[in-house]
């Protein structure tokens, strides 16, 4: 088997992100709720991983740096705490349905920003037009479909010139790219914990540069009195009870990632995708390549639908994902939302022979 | 060397607090805050003995959301110390 949608869930993970999350199962309750060993212990590791994210995404305190479920739960916090009814919202061409879903739901008025795949320039010429008298932006800081780096630092210049909160969803881009709540001085960051950063499935992040509103109400294990949720970070976007055994499995990922380094994680990653597209090359696949491309390629096959394709794949036992990958935006953007795509996702783990190997298959399928 | 007890409201300032006072040497452990010293509930608080001015000092410069200071009295109580 040859796994190659991590752009979905990162399947193959460090060893210590399994061994980690079994101590957690065995020896570790819940932080919050008393001052007990187990209790302490899974508190200190909930804090450790805060710190550890927190390193790694420059983020000025730890409390900032809240656990969810999901980048789609992260992301729905964000947009609730910024964007009210009605709402004036700038966004990219290359959104998810966790962006423009909320947003639809609360009827924002959204302006929709870079259509255009693998051009940044146009990026930010339309934010720059968009932004004055906005209400909030989001930006993702990678298309989930195409692997296209949007230029977030130009957007996140742009938001503070206008004013503007700016909401980066992160999700294809932390543990590949750097992602820096300081120097972007972005409202909210919003990312999983189970691709990039190697963790389990069930764990998220959100990086908060503003305080933000519940999404959920509670129990905090603080100023149980109260009815209101705490005014503090991280308890007041936390309800209920942690996922500890994630966030220990995180915690490995993260220090997986800060040991390696996003820069060696995606020059491996990037020199995959080249060799990949360089196999390929005359295959008669449509391959949706650009500058700055991270790990990740959307392919058509001349006369197989995405389906159909990704499944002959998998019966050879090469994992991808097809379809619209749940961004129908961007393949509204790309001119492939009546198609979709077949979507091949590389990771820290896959070797040069699996890449050939993959291609040895695509190109026979193609024929 | 006095015992003292410095509240918090959030657990992760309460941990936060206690490593920065052991960076600096001193003993410090967060426990459960006795209920009769904070009002609000659920509370914690990290205890360390002696060096309440250096700790509370620290705490402040780290910008760290502390809580009220006491001293365990002779009787087992607490009384609230000025830092």
């Amino acid at each position: 088997m040859i796994y190659l949608d991590s752009a979905a869930t990162s399947l193959l993970k460090p060893l210590a992100v399994e061994q980690a999350m079994l101590r957690a199962l065995r020896g570790m309750a819940s932080p919050g709720r008393g001052a007990h060993a187990p209790a302490m212990l899974a508190a200190e590791t909930v804090l450790d991983c805060r710190e550890e994210a927190a390193a790694l995404f420059h983020v000025p305190d730890p409390e900032r740096v809240v656990f969810t479920s999901n980048a789609t739960h992260a992301l729905n916090i964000a947009i609730r705490s910024l964007v009210k009814p009605g709402a004036r919202v700038v966004l990219s061409g290359f959104e998810h349905n966790a962006v423009t879903r909320p947003l639809h739901a609360l009827g924002a008025e959204m302006r929709v920003a870079g259509r255009r795949l693998f051009d940044p320039e146009a990026l930010l010429a339309d934010f720059a037009r968009l932004l004055p008298g906005a209400d909030a932006a989001v930006c993702t800081q990678v298309s989930n479909v195409f692997g296209y780096a949007l230029p977030i630092e130009g957007v996140a210049e742009l938001c503070k010139l206008h004013h503007v909160p700016l909401i980066v969803d992160a999700s294809q881009a932390a543990g590949v790219l750097d992602v820096d709540m300081a120097r972007w001085g972005a409202a909210f960051i919003a990312m999983p914990g189970h691709k990039g950063l190697l963790g389990p499935q069930g764990t998220g992040l959100l990086l908060c540069g503003e305080t933000g509103e519940p999404l959920i109400y509670g129990g905090s294990g603080s100023e149980s009195r109260r009815q209101d949720m705490p005014e503090e970070l991280p308890e007041r976007l936390e309800a209920g009870t942690h996922n500890v055994c994630g966030i220990a499995g995180l915690l490995a990922g993260i220090r997986y990632v800060r040991e390696r380094g996003t820069a060696a994680i995606l020059a491996h990653e990037r020199m995959l995708l080249d060799m990949l597209c360089a196999e390929l090359t005359g295959s008669g696949l449509e391959l949706f390549t650009g500058p700055g491309q991270t790990g990740v390629l959307s392919l058509r096959f001349p006369q197989l639908d995405c389906e159909s394709a990704a499944q002959r794949l998998a019966e050879h036992g090469i994992c991808v994902r097809s379809g619209l990958h749940c961004a129908p935006l961007a393949h509204e953007s790309a001119g492939t939302l009546e198609t979709g795509t077949v979507r091949l996702s590389v990771s820290p783990f896959l070797s040069e022979g699996q890449i050939r190997e993959s291609a040895r298959i695509l190109r026979n399928l193609a024929r | 060397m006095s015992l003292y007890l410095i509240t918090f409201r959030s657990l992760t300032h309460a941990q936060r607090s206690a490593r920065l006072l052991e960076r600096r040497g001193m003993t410090a452990t967060v426990i459960k805050a006795p209920p009769d010293l904070t009002g609000s509930g659920c509370a914690y608080a990290v205890t360390l003995r002696g060096r309440p001015e250096e700790a509370h000092a620290l705490l402040r410069q780290n910008h760290m959301r502390v809580g009220r200071l006491f001293r365990r009295a002779a009787d087992g109580t607490w009384e609230e110390a000025r830092p």
